[in-house]
Order: structure tokens, then sequence, then C-alpha cells
């Protein structure tokens, strides 16, 4: 999982390094075990480190960048000719370079992997693609009379006071340099969008596939309502992703809404922390449960997503220790139970309790009065698409890499 | 009846067209500073002539005068006007459409017409600072919090405008430092003692509406909006305009009625007041750039002396009536005859330039263009010619927008038909043009609603138009 952002300035006047530093903060949801950047002036100059962009230090000047937040270290990789940071999984990269830098449409359709890349050439070109199935997410904006941006997601450009324009196509190319902005279709588009972009990636301020991303999360929890309507006194969900199922569950039953949790030092990811000793800390850390809040009540929590379930029967653990009656488990996204071979950190089969274990046992093992996970149906509903990729949910996937 | 054409670009084409097809059987003159295709085109049809030379010049406009004896002229661009030339046609006792210098100063000078609009307290005026000193404009805007734009005291081609909008407090100090470097530059373009002019940002759609005056009547064409960034989907640096639409009907899905009518009034408003400051009535086209902001509804950007290029070519293709014999009347101060049919379908306009512009103009300059405009028109598409000289019998680009097309229908349909149309141009070099524009109405129609919201509730709160900024060091602004 990654954030990838390229920034061009069409005036040399501008230093975009603050730019491009907060628009990767910005996009640091999607991961940010390691940051980097590369920057053009005269020349290219990098800077890569295992921290997140927040920490990120870098004292380089120039008026374009490209810049990178997620799980795989040493983005962004570069050349003397071009350098590019991925979204996604890209085989052979540094062939890839190679390739791009003579014959770019050429190393695009030869291009094995599913991906958004975003590449800065030593002329003085952003190149922003987003491959034929779409399955990684990528789109354009400006900022003002000054810049244009590439970036994972609009909020890239919100935070820096940009304004997000359109959507790369899957398949599309786009070209930026100061003289120009140009699209380039390399590759009829399969669209295969990710579920997972919808349920808990993506920021909730964003538009991704072709789809307003709070919108979709609300609707989600309203359509968990149609199918597990829960007699309960109060709804609650799992900060910050499952908040909008809340908000669509208890507004479909009329049920009352309330904060359970509030959080303890910064917003770490659980699903991706790397170690489970932190998976563990990280959530009770994180999630601190409000008495008040569950205290004699029937509750319905709402996450999601389940991997192994160490976090959510935490969580049921300690709402039961406050008083809760009941609770009652919804999760926000079908079961997960295979990998995803497309850059989406799903842990393999073997990890993923849903891929062994029968709902019963299941309910069993975090101790819940029961527990429903959203239909595959009932998410093509509540996304109103067709065209997605739901490989981790159903093991069929939509492009062989 | 002879008429003068003074200018040389697409916005001249367009009228030159009106005045050679219309009923009343002018014969065009014309003079321009490079043989713009089009006009030498409409120029011959009706057996005119066609000469170049300064369009700046009194003495040159004076000499055409004196050659082709018209019976009323037309001055299209800016500049001419601000050098005097209507001035030169009334002194000679021929009518023309264009006002004096010293009307024209409402678009010269953005100071004298900030000055002007706050005097006479008319609606849709902005908060200003002037400044004669790069430096202090400089500190200025490193002072103040605040979104702002800076603009160069005077029209300068619209080149030059920057905007700050400062919401990411954490970004501020780049934007402002990128900013007062600009100002140098800026002021570079500036030769008077007043070189900078900022003002509060303020934001929201933009819409041109074109008014003309004989001094007595005001006639309103129907609105247009034309589209600043270079590039595709909005992107880019600031331009003279990538392309423009109008309609339906006399509005844009984005404005209603109510703000159309407020909006003529603050042209008719500002064109009464230059009458009182300047002591003589304001003749020609008078255009608000406007911009639906949520402090007024309404508000004025700038002011235009003449037509907006490229809002013409989305104007003109859509009147029905007698486009050439309204601006006989309007030079005549007839134009309480007037009579004005506009086609309820939409118009879209796409300018194409050479690769270059606006950053590199040499590198858009001395550029092949060829096409077959007979085709294109079958295709449903017009052609202006704009920034290209007719050579030999080549079209070589000047280094601006070369051409303007047009095409009616509603808004999607015509962005169709220019697709189409733009692949029957052939260049030596790479074209640039926008097929967004006209494709992104709803995003207007949305941003219009979310500050109608805002002024509206400052209608009822009767505090439209109230604003101020504060800086520790500077005080109130």
């Amino acid at each position: 999982m990654a954030g990838i952002v390229g920034l061009l300035a069409f005036d040399k006047v501008w230093n975009i390094s603050r730019f491009l530093y907060y628009s990767m903060i910005g996009l640091q949801h999607r991961g940010y075990a390691s940051s980097g950047v590369v920057m053009l002036n005269q020349e290219m100059r990098s800077v890569t480190r295992d921290v997140s962009p927040e920490d990120l230090e870098f004292q380089l000047e120039g008026w374009a960048g490209i810049g990178y937040t997620g799980s795989r270290r040493g983005y962004p990789i570069h050349n003397d000719e071009v350098a590019i940071v991925v979204d996604g999984v890209l085989r052979e990269p540094e062939n890839f370079l190679k390739t791009f830098a003579r014959d770019r449409e050429r190393a695009l359709e030869e291009a094995k992997g599913a991906f958004s890349l975003i590449a800065m050439t030593r002329d003085g070109e952003i190149v922003g693609y987003r491959d034929e199935t779409g399955v990684r997410p990528l789109s354009l904006g400006g900022f003002g009379f000054d810049m244009g941006i590439i970036a994972s997601e609009p909020v890239a450009m919100s935070v820096i006071g940009g304004d997000f324009r359109r959507e790369v196509m899957p398949g599309e190319m786009v070209t930026i340099s100061s003289l120009n902005v140009k699209s380039t279709q390399i590759k009829e588009p399969r669209k295969a969008y990710c579920s997972i972009e919808y349920v808990y990636q993506a920021r909730i301020d964003s538009v991704v596939n072709e789809s307003n991303v709070y919108e979709t999360r609300v609707r989600i929890g309203e359509q968990l309502a149609e199918e597990k309507p829960i007699e309960a006194d109060t709804v609650i969900g799992v900060p910050d992703t499952a908040l909008p199922f809340a908000v669509g569950y208890s507004r479909k039953l009329g049920l009352q809404l309330d904060l359970g949790f509030t959080r303890t030092g910064s917003p770490i990811r659980t699903m991706l922390a790397s170690d489970s000793f932190l998976k563990i800390v990280g959530v009770q850390l994180k999630l601190n449960p409000i008495k008040s809040a569950v205290f004699g009540k029937r509750v319905v929590l709402i996450d999601d997503s389940m991997v192994t379930g160490t976090t959510l029967k935490n969580t049921i653990m300690s709402l039961r220790r406050l008083g809760a009656k009941e609770v009652h488990v919804l999760i926000g996204s079908p079961k997960l139970i295979s990998a995803c071979p497309y850059g989406i950190e799903v842990p393999e089969d073997k990890e993923l309790i849903a891929a062994n274990l029968s709902e019963e046992e299941i309910a069993k093992v975090l101790g819940a009065d029961s527990i429903h996970w959203l239909s595959l149906e009932g998410l093509s509903r509540a996304i109103s698409k067709s065209t997605l990729c739901t490989g981790c949910m159903t093991k069929r996937y939509p492009k062989v890499i | 009846m002879k008429v003068l054409l003074v200018g040389d670009g697409a916005r001249e084409h367009a009228m030159a067209e009106a005045l050679a097809s219309s009923p009343q059987g002018y014969r065009v003159y014309a003079l321009s500073s490079y043989v713009n295709p089009g006009i030498r085109e409409a120029v011959n049809r009706t057996g005119g002539e066609y000469t170049q030379g300064n369009i700046n010049s009194r003495e040159e406009v004076a000499k055409a005068i004196k050659r082709f004896n018209p019976d009323f002229g037309v001055v299209g661009p800016e500049d001419p006007l601000f050098h005097g030339v209507a001035d030169e046609f009334r002194k000679n006792g021929i009518p023309v459409v264009g006002p004096n210098m010293a009307g024209a100063e409402i678009e010269r000078s953005k100071v004298w017409m900030r000055q002007l609009m706050w005097k006479y307290r008319i609606d849709g005026r902005l908060r200003f600072r002037s400044f004669t000193s790069l430096e202090e404009a400089s500190r200025f805007i490193v002072e103040y919090g605040g979104s702002v734009a800076v603009k160069p005291a005077e029209q300068v081609g619209g080149k030059g405008v920057k905007v700050v909008a400062d919401i990411q407090a954490y970004l501020s100090n780049e934007k402002r430092r990128a900013l007062s470097k600009s100002v140098d530059e800026i002021g570079s373009l500036v030769k008077n003692e007043v070189k900078i002019i900022i003002e509060e940002k303020v934001d929201g759609p933009e819409y041109t509406l074109h008014v003309l005056t004989d001094g007595h009547t005001f006639l309103p064409l129907p609105l247009a909006q034309d589209y600043k960034h270079a590039y595709q989907d909005g992107i880019g640096p600031e331009t003279g305009g990538m392309g423009s639409v109008s309609g339906p009907g006399r509005l844009l899905p984005f404005i209603n009625e109510e703000e159309y009518e407020k909006t003529l009034k603050i042209v008719q408003d500002t064109a009464r007041a230059i009458g009182q400051e300047t002591g003589e009535s304001y003749r020609g086209f008078i255009s608000g750039q406007m911009m639906l902001t949520e402090l007024w509804g309404p508000t004025v950007i700038e002011f235009y002396s003449r037509m907006g290029d490229p809002e013409t070519s989305a104007i003109i293709p859509r009147i029905t009536s007698d486009f050439g014999y309204l601006l006989q009347l309007t030079a005549e101060e007839r134009l309480t005859q007037a009579k004005l049919e506009v086609r309820m379908e939409p118009s879209v306009v796409r300018a194409v330039a050479p690769l270059g512009y606006p950053l590199r103009r040499d590198m858009a300059t001395g550029k092949e263009i060829s096409l077959d405009v007979k085709a294109m028109r079958e295709k449903g598409c017009l052609v202006y010619f704009g920034s290209i000289s007719y050579e030999g019998g080549k079209l070589v680009t000047k280094g601006s927008r070369a051409l303007e097309l047009v095409a009616l229908g509603d808004f999607e349909e015509s962005s169709r038909k220019l697709d189409g149309c733009i692949k029957m141009i052939s260049a030596n070099t790479e074209l640039v043009y926008r097929t967004d524009i006209g494709r992104t109405l709803g995003e207007q129609v949305e941003k219009a609603e979310i500050v109608r919201y805002s002024y509206q509730n400052r209608i009822r709160r009767n505090s439209l138009g109230v604003s101020a900024d504060w800086a520790p060091n500077g005080g109130l602004w």
C-alpha cells in the first residue's frame, strides 16, 4: 500500500518542497513505514528513509518533485534519466526504468504488475499512469495557475490548497510539463476497482474509483442495517474508518450513535503494523473505550474488516469490562479469505481467521454475542459498481501478474 | 456603406464576418498589424481593402481614415483604445464603436477602476491597495494574512495576475515567498508610477457580461464564460483564454435571471460613473468580467472597454439578428432602434495554440498550420483566425492562440463536434487545446450553488460586501 504524488510548478520561482511534504502527509493513511522524495532542480536528487513522511526531513529545493509514502522500502527509485514511485505491484522496476527512459509508451505497455505510478523525467515532465484495471487509484489536479499535481487521492491536493480536477482513467497516461498537459490512452480499460479502497483504504474526504468515499461508507452502514438489524441500545464504530458505517447503521435503524473510544497517541494504523505485539499494544494504546458510552447497554460494534481477529477480540473484551451487556459485531466488508497480489496488505490465507474458521467458531474466539459480515451483493449494492476487484474476498482475481 | 475595422485577432475576424454577412451590404475595410486570413477573406468578399500597420498609432489610423473614408469605424482590441484611436475617428467626424481614451481608462487602470467603484459605491467592488514601491507591495503581501490577488496596476494584455489563497497556514511562507518574487516581474510590466494593485481575493465561477452602449441606451448581450488555464482539465498557467461557452438563452447554466439583472446594473452604473467622471459619455462596449462570490454575488474582477476574446467567438454566432447593423447603430448613437435576437442553443469555443503558448512564445512563433475551413464548417464548426498570418499562401503562427473553433448545439454535442474538427487541423508543431471546455458546466453549477448559499445569507444579514483583514503591524485593512 502506498500514497504517491507528483508536483510540477510551471514557473521556476517556486520551490515546491514544502508542498510535496504536506501532500505526502495527506496520503500517509495509505501507508507510512517508509517514505521518500526526488526533487528536480538542475538535476534529480533524492532522499529516502524508513520513517513516515511527517518525519522525513529533506532540505532539497526544486520546482518539480515526486514523493512516496508506503509500506515498501526504497521508493522513489531512479536512474539519471527518470525517477518513479509506485502504488501497487510493478515487477522488475529497474528494467522498467531503463525502458521508460527510452520509450515510455512501450514501457507501460509491457510493464508487468497491477499499479498506479508517477514518473519524473530529468527534462521536467511528470507522468502519471494507471494500469488498465484501475485497481490502484490516481487523480489529477492543479494549484492555481502555478502547479500541476498527480496523486493517489485528491486529499494530496486539497491539503496544499490545490484543486482536484478528475481521476486518471484505467489505462490512461497523463503527462504534465511546463508547456502542456496531455492524455494518452495506452491500454483499453478493463476496470476492476479495488473494493478495499471503498471500505477502508481511501480517506473519507476523497473521491476515488468514481465514488465519493464518505457517502459510500455511510451506504455500507445502511446496507448492514438491511442485512442484519439488531435490537440494541447503541451503535459504536471503531475509529476512524468504521465511523461512517456506524453513522449509516444508526441512521437507518433509528438507533442511538455513540463515540465509544478515544485515541491515545498518534493514529497508527493497526493493520499496517508489522509486528504482532505492536498490533495488540497498538490497538489498546490507540483505542481507549469510554465507559459511559457502553455501561449497561446492548452494543452494536462496527469495524471495517477482520484479519486475525486479535484487534476485535481485545476491543470486545474491554467493552464488556466497562459494562456492555451485549456486544454484537458487524464488519463493513465481506470476509477476507485470501491475500492480495496487487499490493494491499492482506496477509496470507493461513493468517486470516475467516479463511480458517466458521462464523460460529469466530464468534466464540472473539467472545461476541453475534457476528455478521457485509455480503458480497451488499458490497456491490453500496458501492453501486459492478466492476470491482474482490480478490481478497472471493479468490477470483481480475489480472494475472 | 463603408466600415473601417481596427484590429487583427479572432475577435476582429468574428466582427469582420458579421459585418461582411450583414444584409446592410457593408464594404469591410480593415487595419491590422499582420494579415489575418479571416479578415482578409471578409474584406475581399465585400470589395473592401486591407492595410497593414501599427494599430496603436493614431497617425496610421488617421491615414487609413483618409484613405478609405469610412462611414463608421469599429475598434476591436483594447490597446488602440488606450492610445486614442477612437478619439481619432471622432476627431475626423467618423462615428465609431469604442470609447475615447478617457473612457477606456476603466480597463487600462485597475486602480482608477476600483477608485471609481468605491467613489460611486457601485456594488460588486473589492477592497484594494495600490503600490508605487515594489518593496512595500512585497512587505504588504508577507505581512497580511488572508488571501490576496496581486495584479499589475495597468492592463498589460491580461498578464501577470497572481493569486494567493492563504487557507493553509502551514504553506503561507512558501506561497508568499513565491509571490513576493513575482512582484518584481509584475512590476516590470507596468510603465506608470503606480505599479501594483493588491485586492482581497474572492472565489467563485466567472462569467462576462458584454454591454453595448451609445451613451444613452444599453444593450446587453448574452453571457459568456472564458477559461483561463492554458492546459487540459483546467491546469496550467494563465492565458488570455483557451475557450469559452455561452448560453443557453441569454444566461449560463450557473447564473440566474436575478444575478444577470444585478450584473447589468453594475455595468450600467459604472458606465454612467465614467461619464460623470470624464465629462463625456461612454460609447462602445463595456464588459464586466465578473465572478459570482460569497461576498457580493455578482462581483467585478475587471472591466473591458471592448469585447472579450475568446468570448466574442461564443457570442456573435448565437446572435440571429444583424450584429453588423448593431455596430453601426452603436457608432451612430441610434441604439434605441436596435433589436437583438439570440438563439436559445448554447455555443462552445475551443482555442488552438501552438506548443509554447503561453510560457515560451518563441517556440510558438513561426509555425505552419493548415486546415480546410469549408470541410470543418460541414462538420459543424466555425473557424476564426487569431494569432496567425497569411504569408505567401501559408498560415504562419504569431505566438499566441492561432485559431478559435466554434460549435453550436447543447454543450456535449458542441464539444463532440469540436473533437472531430480539431483532428482536421494539421501543423508542424504540437497543438495545445482543451477538450474539457463545455464539459464541466456541472462543476460550475455546484460552485455557484455553494457561493449562493453564502451571499444570500449576507443579504438576509444585511452584510453584502462587508469584509476586512487585519495584521498586527499593518492594522485593519
